[in-house]
């Protein structure tokens, strides 16, 4: 089943002067459940499309659909409601909440969702159980490594229970062991959860471990591969 | 957590916080210390007007009000005084003979209006004796004394137990003159009674005028708290025909003073907050565009934009909230210091004088204003994080993520 649908995605910068194509009639159709790299060259439009299916960027053109509803044409205090409820998002430099500690950060989230105490407290531990960081719980993100922050964040985009996540570059700033850590806890967590993932990478070392991988070069899907 | 946030984030960058604090707390204190200065002046300036000019109420012959004729006097002045004495809320009368005159020493002549008292019964209204600078309160000469200003003094060159002569038309319109000797020099900071008037005993100025025991005037002083109205209804239900008068009535200029002093409290708010709310504006800017970042992916996420604009409100708050009770707090100090201790403005007593001020300050705060100072300040922090709010709530989250 078809998780996201995009469909004759255009966009188009500075549409009035000089035009920049960053995407071009891109469809693509994500199942649930997969754990996809986009992957291609720098300003290739990665992340336009990653921000353009997470509803965070408008197309010039085009419709995604998020399991059934179409996000492009949503007002956008619904978009914010729906991101919130439907959508986890991890990005490259982490963007954790540094007054936070770890565990507040990932209970953030679900306060948002106006979710209880308990609930919020015992899912945030589970998370950075999961995610191998329990004992960092009190810790402000400025206390934390590269590598244990991005693992915050993936905590904090799982703490919603989203149809999926979208992650851009997550490993561009870390160092292989923590890449490694890294891709270790979310293929676990496709494989054995099912998660829904979806990236925006050009490191080897995500592509390695992708089911499908997408190509992307000047705005286009120029291959799309899945790994067998 | 949203509160959370924001009190930690009003702690993340704690020099420029506690600026803001500090300028907050300073401006407070400016509010508090200037306003309690500024009502010193003026609860002083009526308060000394009413003691020694115009008393809480006064009663004269209602023809009196309009020419100040000797023969205008009030009819049964005793037996109206001494209702005045029994309503509640009074708390001393004296009666006044009142005469316009001149006043002449061996060097001098001058124009003035001359105060013909009841000794004892003036010690309560006007506490005349207290003010003495030199001589006694009707002490030491039998015959004809009077008592005068510092500055009448001054002017006709004369000291203790110095020969003056009060003329004026007596009641058969007659100029009649009277050889006073000084007992004593008064100071006081109400320039009419300072410079231009002459204090006698009633019986010797009513001998001189030939209006035998009648008055012009009945000065009544009330209670801290009673209702001057209420003592002016009572007296008119009893007694109909005479001019009573309330001290705003009699010196309307008084209660422009008060009203103008009391709209001076908001002027100086306005001036000082409206500093202030650039202050914190710029602060809070500052605070927004180096979260840029932070603010984009909490929209990202999926914060609603509502709460966004709610948590910078609140963190321009709690810096109210911290910077208003220090400024509350040093200038309730700086205030209550003061008004134990005054605050001695001799060096400028000449010019305060001239302008009726006294030279000793007080300063005074109603608690009211330590209310209206606060909610003005939280007032302020709102319209003054309202903008950097806005900003906040103006980005594109996709735009702000990838801010540098």
């Amino acid at each position: 089943m078809s998780i996201i649908q995009a469909k004759h995605i255009q966009k188009t910068y500075n549409a009035d002067t000089i035009p920049v194509h960053a995407l071009n009639d891109v469809n693509l159709n994500v199942e649930e459940g997969e754990f996809t790299a986009i992957v291609g060259p720098s300003g290739c439009g990665k992340t336009t499309l990653l921000n353009i299916l997470g509803g965070l960027d408008d197309a010039t053109s085009g419709q995604v659909e998020i399991d059934g509803t179409v996000i492009t044409e949503m007002k956008d205090s619904d978009l914010i409601d729906f991101r919130l409820h439907n959508i986890g998002f991890v990005f490259q430099s982490y963007n954790l909440i540094p007054v936070l500690t770890t565990k507040e950060n990932v209970e953030f989230i679900m306060l948002l969702q106006k979710q209880g105490d308990d609930i919020r407290d015992k899912r945030a531990m589970e998370l950075l159980k999961e995610m191998g960081i329990a004992d960092k719980a009190d810790k402000r993100p400025a206390e934390l490594s590269g590598g244990q922050q991005q693992r915050v964040a993936v905590a904090r985009a799982l703490a919603s229970k989203p149809k999926f996540v979208l992650a851009d570059e997550p490993t561009a700033n870390l160092d292989s062991q923590s890449t490694s850590d890294l891709l270790d806890i979310m293929a676990k967590l496709n494989e054995e959860e099912g998660i829904t993932f979806v990236f925006s990478t050009h490191d080897q070392r995500v592509i390695d471990r992708a089911k499908r991988i997408v190509y992307l070069d000047d705005g286009k899907i120029v291959n799309d591969t899945t790994v067998k | 957590m949203l509160l959370k946030i924001a009190w930690r984030n009003v702690w993340r960058n704690k020099s420029r916080s506690l600026i803001v604090i500090s300028s907050i707390a300073v401006g407070v204190w400016a509010l508090v210390a200037g306003t309690g200065f500024m009502n010193g002046f003026m609860v002083s300036y009526i308060s000394d007007s009413i003691t020694y000019l115009t008393s809480n109420v006064q009663v004269h012959n209602s023809e009196f009000g309009v020419d100040k004729d000797i023969n205008f006097y009030i009819s049964d002045a005793t037996e109206k005084a001494d209702h005045l004495t029994q309503l509640p809320g009074v708390k001393a009368v004296s009666k006044r003979v009142l005469v316009n005159g001149m006043i002449a020493s061996a060097k001098k002549a001058s124009g003035i209006e001359i105060r013909g008292i009841n000794v004892t019964q003036e010690q309560q209204v006007t506490h005349l004796d207290s003010t003495l600078i030199d001589g006694a309160y009707f002490e030491g000469v039998k015959r004809n004394p009077v008592l005068i200003g510092a500055k009448l003094a001054e002017e006709l060159n004369v000291k203790i137990r110095s020969k003056i002569v009060l003329t004026f038309s007596d009641s058969h319109g007659e100029m009649v003159s009277g050889a006073f000797r000084v007992v004593g020099i008064i100071k006081v900071s109400a320039v009419n009674l300072n410079a231009s008037t002459a204090i006698v005993r009633d019986t010797d100025l009513q001998s001189l005028a030939g209006i035998g025991n009648n008055y012009h005037e009945i000065a009544v002083v009330t209670e801290t708290q009673a209702d001057e109205q209420q003592i002016i209804s009572d007296y008119r239900n009893t007694y109909t025909g005479d001019l009573v008068q309330d001290w705003k009535e009699i010196a309307p200029e008084l209660a422009y003073a008060s009203d103008m002093f009391s709209n001076m409290l908001y002027i100086l708010m306005g001036v000082i907050l409206t500093a202030l709310v650039f202050g914190i504006v710029n602060t809070m800017l500052m605070a927004v565009l180096e979260r840029i970042k932070e603010l984009g992916m909490l929209m990202a996420v999926g914060m609603v934009k509502s709460k966004v604009f709610f948590m910078i409100v609140v963190e321009t708050i709690f810096l109210g909230l911290v910077g208003t009770p220090i400024g509350l707090l040093i200038g309730y100090l700086n205030v209550s210091f003061y008004t134990e201790r005054g605050v001695d403005l001799t060096e400028y007593s000449e010019g305060l004088e001239a302008f009726g001020y006294s030279s000793n300050l007080f300063p005074y705060l109603d608690p009211s204003v330590y209310i209206t100072v606060s909610i003005g300040v939280f007032i302020t922090t709102i319209i003054a994080a309202a903008y950097p709010a806005y900003k906040a709530i103006s980005l594109k989250p996709v735009e702000a993520l990838h801010k540098i």
